[in-house]
């Protein structure tokens, strides 16, 4: 159970978003995402997180954190969305500090202390060429060497990597039939080539190629040779439910976007709010994010009271959620008309950053898949689903 | 009628050949290859493929061959657009071609058809259009950019002040047809003229808008005491409208677009099957596979759409309004769902949007498929297809109005 009670979970909210809305926003974001700098992020904000206990706010205690739960991250997340910011915060939260809590040693644990400082940025490396979404694929080779490994391979783009300090990446270890391990990879280890890009939202990532870079021996997470495909699956799943947290912030805002620009634009000599059929547009745009809010928040309860079926709740919550994403992000690009379709207008930043979380560790359609294959086909079976 | 003759006319089938022959030749090389890739192309790579199908006299091919066209039957010029665009030929600028020449032919005077429609069969002037302004979207007829006659030692003409918007490839422009307001006292659809205008004229700049994929196609039209000879006036003052809706209505008449579809499916199918998921091309997803399905059941009906409104148009000498709204509806929607399948398949990608890669002569690295850029690109810009040339709301107004109407 989270030790944040509702009274705790709204000051959160109203500290998280006040920050953001002071601090940032669309053209912010812009500009952070196009200048000139290696990142396209804000360290200043960074450190700000770090500052105001945020980037410590799932951490243990030891490592000087609040030890909320996910639902407390989504917090953060959904008011990060909600005015694009553009750090690696699921990247570094939920897979990087999520990996090291889980599975790390006492001396790996230690690094957790520096996430919540704000010093070290952590990227996620599991997705390959051939893998798509299955997160069971993995190709690149951990080979042991005297004094640890050798890592052979490449990892599909992926945001945040381009300017993480430490990568955690997944490899089979000894072969191509070994057990799937985690590695904590140094980003200036040698042999590794990164292919820097921006994403469809100007958010920037990279694909990363390891031609046998050479690692310590406490570079394997856990520090013992165990099969991580299903810690790795509900890491994953938690990045999936922080995209979806980060989505609703972004669909509440593109709706209040939305709703007021159709207060001010007049044409037939009336205003477009006025008119039924754009009314009604707005009404399901307010209905799929309502729908969105609440099937996150039971997939958030479901995770942090360790319910058994909480991938479930995860899964219906992305396909809920992604949906609710593609609706909103065109219909507040179309309800805009043409100024929808120009760079200066918030609401196409916001298309696009929807477009990326309805992407991002497997869409809707790939999720409706993982839940078809649980599916409960007996008479009497009483949910939907059951495992 | 319920079901409009249009048998299989295979007279023309040996001009498909023709046309399928003609793009294989052209549509090649370093041309071919950017094509392919999406890329964006330049003013004088457009210009060398529309004065290519001008030396064929395929440009204007629909237009009556008194004014330099080939006299196309509207099945002809169906199967011209078609082989074109599942060719992946570049984007006929219907500026000149599709929408001011039919206008001249069809209002304008003597004088002007001498002075303007050679250059436009023979591509050898940029047209653009200027009809929506800041103001004026769906609302058209609401448009304020105003034209004031006057006579000075040059003569009679007009003065424009105003501005126009959306602009396409207007930073290319030599000339732009505007609706201007001649007359502000009467009801709106009355006071509207069609005039031609010389982007070189003193006091007309252009101002580049960025859209959402970060490349520059729109523009916006500013005119500050334009001198515009009354010569350049189209057909009689204070009927702009009525040409308007003639050019829309011509405009509507020609093509959905359907060759298009075919050339998006062709791509849909090559990033499917060199995208894996667990090891396997996506190509064998059953998923995937019933979404190819069911994008076609679409495809197949808009083109029978598209078929029924020539030959409805061929009989009736106009298409139904009901037919053309759902054409429009029906076509616009169907792009952007199939973009939206490219796009899932290359969320397995991580969606890099790489807009360095859609110029020529880039060679960095690329992540994903190779059509990866170009695919996003129109993935993004194809958002306007649902607004430009009446919006999906309007569409549907109109279909609901003609159905309430009986």
């Amino acid at each position: 159970m989270s030790a944040f009670s509702t009274e705790e979970r709204q000051l959160l909210d109203d500290s998280f978003n006040e920050y953001f809305r002071d601090n940032y926003g669309a053209t912010h974001a812009v500009a952070l995402a196009r200048s000139g700098d290696p990142d396209g992020f804000g360290r200043k904000e960074w450190s700000d997180y770090a500052d105001l206990g945020w980037l410590g706010l799932t951490l243990p205690e030891a490592a000087g954190g609040s030890e909320g739960g996910l639902t407390e991250a989504g917090i953060f997340f959904a008011a990060a969305g909600r005015y694009l910011a553009q750090e690696p915060l699921v990247q570094t939260l939920v897979l990087g500090a999520g990996s090291i809590t889980r599975l790390g040693t006492p001396e790996q644990q230690k690094q957790l202390k520096e996430i919540a400082e704000g010093k070290l940025l952590v990227g996620f490396l599991h997705a390959e060429l051939a893998s798509g979404y299955d997160r069971s694929h993995v190709t690149t080779i951990a080979q042991p060497i005297e004094g640890g490994f050798r890592l052979t391979g490449e990892k599909a783009f992926a945001v945040g990597a381009h300017s993480a300090d430490i990568l955690i990446v997944s490899a089979r270890i000894g072969d191509a039939a070994g057990p799937v391990g985690l590695f904590l990879v140094p980003a200036d280890t040698d042999n590794m080539q990164f292919t820097v890009a921006p994403a469809i939202d100007g958010r920037r990532g990279a694909a990363v190629r390891f031609e046998d870079a050479e690692l310590g021996k406490d570079a394997l997470l856990g520090n013992n040779t165990e099969d991580r495909t299903l810690e790795i699956d509900t890491l994953l799943d938690h990045g999936t439910l922080a995209v979806c947290a980060d989505a609703l912030g972004a669909m509440v805002a593109a709706t209040e976007i939305t709703t007021e620009y159709l207060n001010t634009r007049e044409q037939f000599g009336r205003k477009l709010a006025d008119f039924q059929v754009l009314q009604h547009r707005v009404a399901d745009m307010k209905v799929f994010c309502e729908e969105a809010r609440v099937v996150i928040h039971a997939a958030l309860t479901a995770v942090d009271e360790g319910a058994p079926d909480a991938n479930l709740a995860i899964w219906r919550a992305k396909v809920q959620t992604a949906r609710a994403a593609r609706f909103i992000g065109g219909q507040g690009i179309q309800l805009h008309g043409g100024m929808g379709m120009t760079d200066e207008m918030p609401i196409g930043h916001y298309y696009k950053r929807l477009t990326m979380c309805e992407a991002m560790f497997g869409d809707a359609e790939w999720h409706l898949d993982r839940l078809a294959s649980m599916t409960n086909m007996s008479v009497n079976g009483s949910a939907a689903t059951g495992s | 009628m319920f079901f409009n003759s249009s048998a299989h006319n295979p007279s023309l089938d040996e001009f498909r050949e023709e046309v399928r022959a003609f793009c294989r030749k052209e549509i090649s090389g370093d041309f071919g290859r950017k094509l392919e890739l999406g890329q964006h192309l330049e003013k004088p790579e457009y210009d060398a493929w529309l004065k290519a199908l001008a030396g064929r006299g395929w440009l204007a091919g629909n237009w009556p061959k008194e004014y330099g066209g080939l006299g196309w039957e509207p099945e002809q010029s169906a199967i011209f657009n078609d082989e074109t665009a599942r060719a992946g030929a570049p984007w006929l600028i219907p500026f000149g071609v599709t929408m001011v020449g039919p206008v001249i032919y069809t209002f304008g005077s003597e004088e002007q058809k001498k002075r303007f429609l050679p250059d436009i069969v023979a591509n050898n002037l940029w047209w653009c259009q200027g009809y929506s302004e800041p103001g004026s979207g769906s609302d058209l007829a609401s448009l304020r950019t105003a034209a004031v006659k006057g006579t000075d030692a040059d003569g009679e003409h007009y003065i424009v002040n105003g501005q126009k918007t959306w602009t396409t490839l207007g930073h290319w422009g030599d000339w732009i047809f505007c609706l201007v307001r001649t007359d502000p006292d009467v009801k709106k659809q009355k006071g509207i003229s069609f005039l031609l205008i010389d982007m070189k004229t003193p006091g007309v700049t252009v101002r580049k808008i960025n859209t959402i994929d970060m490349g520059h196609h729109l523009n916006e039209v500013f005119f500050d005491n334009v001198r515009v000879p009354a010569e350049n006036l189209v057909g009689e003052e204070n009927k702009g409208w009525d040409y308007a809706k003639f050019l829309l209505g011509h405009e509507r008449a020609g093509a959905a677009g359907v060759g298009k579809f075919t050339r998006y499916m062709d791509q849909l199918r090559a990033v499917l099957a060199i995208t894996n998921e667990g090891g396997k091309p996506l190509s064998e997803s059953p998923y995937f596979r019933r979404r190819i399905a069911d994008l076609e059941v679409s495809i197949a009906t808009l083109a029978a759409l598209s078929e029924d409104q020539r030959t409805a148009f061929h009989a009736a000498g106009s298409p139904s309004l009901i037919g053309a709204g759902a054409l429009k509806l029906r076509a616009s929607e169907l792009q952007q769902e199939i973009l939206q399948t490219m796009t899932e398949v290359l969320g397995r990608h991580g969606l890099a949007y790489q807009t360095d890669a859609l110029m020529a002569g880039w060679n960095g690295e690329l992540i994903g498929p190779k059509e990866s850029a170009g695919i996003l690109y129109e993935q993004l810009i194809r958002r306007a297809a649902t607004i430009y040339g009446g919006s999906s709301e309007i569409q549907r107004t109109i279909i609901a109005k003609s159905a309430f109407a009986g």
